[in-house]
């Protein structure tokens, strides 16, 4: 690939120029937001390749010269998957669907009955003006240009965007579904959303992310920020399905808070993309919370993965797990760092991180890099990696019963993701399954 | 050789382990219907021949010939041997984590069958042989020997067994880690198995086992070597007399 080299940032190409629309829109407050969030993106520097979580991408990989960018036009494939998931609905299978044109176009399929509930699902632009008070409150809390120059670039030019609200005590048995769909090549999208989940209330939410440009040396580039609240006692699932086309560039941010008694699961799964860096992330904001990621993805042919988690225990007495694993095959690569992070005065904290990477040949590599902040001495802790082939010797056991060694292979790795692919909800899972066999086929 | 009919036949078998040899030269032929039991001390190479004549990967055969039903299985790899007829009971079965039990079974009779077997025959199959092993139902959805005790591991060898009827079944020490009643209702598994169209090969070190599978030929193997042949009262003497007497009468013998 061709990277453009750093010094391009004097090009003007790479800034946010003052006349764009984006920065136009939404109430008062939110143009603000976005101005500034604009002024911080231009006056960042691109993050040095040597920084803390830069060190296995090219941040110019997600700079996208403003001049490409033309008008967005969608995938096939979009179709197709919105018809399975409306079959979905119409099954009764979700609580509903939200379509998401490349961070522009929201719609509402079967989430009346949600609303008729009190649930509030509706585009991100209208809750700014018809739920400020939630809106206002919420809205960058988390994800915004302190995080860094991509989270700033989002905060400026995200168009249109998914709003959820689940009002306190209200469970919501069945998953809701986003699908979110990329532009084709030379496309950009800031896809932007926002979840805020009352006391004592329930919620299970898929976000999948699909199309965008096939061929990477024409990428189209998603930058995505995702917002979560879970008010105390909340029950939260969110499982994010990143199954990009092959020549995507993705950028993700991922935030949540818990509050006291709150649960929170997170299932970040992805397949897609040729350069894939995501940041998972939960606070864990009240006493008696509690964390867990079940994280998967598969990397074949040339793909890069980038990953990152984070567990910041804020509060004492608060539990955070997670269980992240990694499938390589032909070149493909993968980089996982995992950072816990206890306050000092969180105390009686406990925080588990896994990261098992299974490499399936020779070409692949895989980087595993737990970063412990650790600020105080009353917590337990700890961490564990491990990194390499399938062992030999399971593969005999198989054997030796008759199976073949293809399928042998295809046993053991659906058999590592399996903590996984439990967590994610049943109608989901058969798919899930599928993408796994699809990779180990080499598609 | 003998002119007896032949289910299962080596010769000469060499087995080489990190380029050290530990099997020298073995050869025993099996007929339908038989029994044979190997015995001898620790490290004498029972399990490296079981595992090489398996096509463990660790266990290279350097040397030497094998046949099932006349068919050389050196030349198969070890799903091929399982699928013509050949089982190996392993003496420290190993864990799969996130492959269950059951799923494992129906694939490894789909491999045999040639094709899936209908859900709900394979259910009572092996529901069936669940109970005839005393297993719990509960083990069909446990991760194949993932936190298995020892005794509930070999159970799981044995209903493998019985559940892929091969030709000839290779059985390391399936008795030992088996408590009192387990390894009754696991000869008894080994006992329904057997015909006069199997063949069993058992490696022990006790006569326990023997009380119940009850073997017509006996060989003791040391240092690599077969150094010894009988019948079932070879066991007998060996349980009360230990492997000294064996390593005496090689010493003299070699002395003549
Ligand atoms: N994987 C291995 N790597 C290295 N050495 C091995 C390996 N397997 C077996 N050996 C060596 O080969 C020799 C024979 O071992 P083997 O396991 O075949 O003995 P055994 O007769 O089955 O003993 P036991 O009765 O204790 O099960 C021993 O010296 C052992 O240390
Ligand atoms: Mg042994």
């Amino acid at each position: 690939m061709n990277n453009p080299t750093v010094n391009k940032t004097e090009n003007r190409d790479y800034l946010i120029p003052e006349m764009a629309p984006e920065l136009e829109r939404g109430p008062r407050w939110l143009r603000d937001v976005r101005r500034r969030s604009r002024e911080a993106f231009n006056s960042a520097p691109v993050p040095h390749r040597g920084l803390h979580l830069w060190r296995y991408t090219d941040p110019m990989t997600f700079l996208v010269d403003r001049s490409q960018v033309s008008d967005t036009d969608y995938g096939e494939n979009f179709g197709a998957v919105e018809k399975i998931v409306r079959e979905h609905v119409e099954h009764g299978n979700l609580a509903g669907v939200v379509t998401d044109l490349a961070g522009r176009e929201i719609g509402f399929h079967g989430t009346e009955e949600l609303c008729a509930r009190g649930a509030v699902v509706t585009k991100l632009s209208e809750a700014a003006t018809e739920h400020p008070e939630l809106v206002e409150k919420y809205l960058y809390q988390l994800v915004n240009s302190a995080c860094g120059k991509f989270e700033a670039l989002n905060g400026a030019l995200w168009n249109d965007g998914i709003f959820i609200y689940i009002p306190d005590g209200l469970v919501v048995e069945k998953p809701l579904h986003l699908l979110r769909e990329s532009g084709l090549s030379g496309s950009a999208q800031y896809p932007r959303l926002l979840i805020v989940v009352g006391k004592n209330a329930e919620l299970s939410v898929i976000d999948e992310y699909g199309g965008g440009s096939l061929d990477e040396s024409q990428p189209s580039n998603t930058n995505s920020a995702v917002e979560i609240f879970g008010l105390a006692d909340s029950r939260v699932r969110y499982v994010s399905l990143q199954r990009q086309a092959p020549g995507m560039h993705g950028y993700m941010t991922h935030r949540a808070r818990i509050e006291q008694g709150a649960t929170m699961l997170t299932v970040p799964l992805a397949f897609g993309g040729a350069v894939s860096k995501q940041n998972f992330g939960v606070i864990l904001n009240g006493r008696h919370s509690e964390s867990s990621m079940f994280g998967m993805l598969f990397g074949s042919g040339y793909q890069r993965f980038d990953n990152h988690t984070l567990h910041h225990h804020v509060s004492g007495e608060t539990t955070s797990n997670i269980d992240f694993k990694v499938v390589l095959r032909d070149k493909a690569t993968s980089a996982y760092t995992g950072l816990i992070r206890i306050e000092n005065d969180a105390r009686t904290c406990e925080a588990y991180q896994e990261n098992r990477n299974l490499l399936l040949n020779s070409g692949t590599r895989a980087e595993t890099i737990p970063e412990l902040e650790i600020l105080n001495e009353d917590v337990r802790c700890s961490h564990g990696a491990t990194l390499g082939p399938i062992d030999p010797l399971s593969i005999f056991y198989l054997l030796s019963r008759g199976i073949d060694e293809a399928e042998a292979v295809r046993m053991i790795v659906s058999g590592f993701v399996i903590p996984t692919l439990q967590q994610v909800p049943k109608n989901l899972r058969d798919r899930i399954g599928s993408f796994v066999a699809q990779r180990l086929e080499g598609n | 050789m003998t002119d007896k009919q032949s289910l299962f036949e080596f010769k000469d078998i060499h087995v080489a382990v990190e380029d050290k040899e530990v099997v020298s030269g073995v050869s025993l032929t099996i007929a339908p219907g038989e029994i044979h039991a190997i015995m001898g001390p620790n490290g004498s190479g029972k399990s490296s021949l079981s595992n090489a004549l398996m096509g463990h990967p660790d266990y290279a055969i350097t040397k030497g010939e094998a046949y099932l039903d006349g068919r050389n299985i050196l030349d198969m790899s070890a799903d091929q041997r399982s699928r013509a007829g050949l089982f190996l009971a392993f003496q420290y079965p190993l864990a799969i984590p996130g492959v269950s039990v059951a799923n494992f079974m129906r694939a490894a009779l789909k491999s045999h069958r040639g094709k899936d077997a209908n859900m709900s025959d394979f259910r009572k199959l092996f529901k069936a042989e669940m109970k005839a092993l005393s297993v719990d139902e509960s083990f069909a959805t446990r991760y194949l020997n993932d936190g298995f005790s020892g005794g509930e591991k070999k159970r799981i060898e044995i209903l493998q067994l019985s559940m892929l009827q091969p030709k000839m079944a290779l059985l390391d020490e399936t008795d030992s880690g088996l408590d009192i009643d387990a390894l009754k209702t696991v000869s008894e598994g080994i006992n329904r198995f057997h015909s006069d169209a199997n063949g069993i090969l058992l490696v022990t070190h006790y006569q326990r086992l023997l009380n119940y599978v009850k073997p017509q030929h006996v060989h003791v193997m040391m240092h690599g070597k077969f150094v010894k042949h009988g019948g079932p009262e070879l066991a007998l003497k060996l349980e009360e007399l230990g492997y000294e007497w064996v390593a005496q009468e090689l010493a003299e013998k070699a002395r003549v």
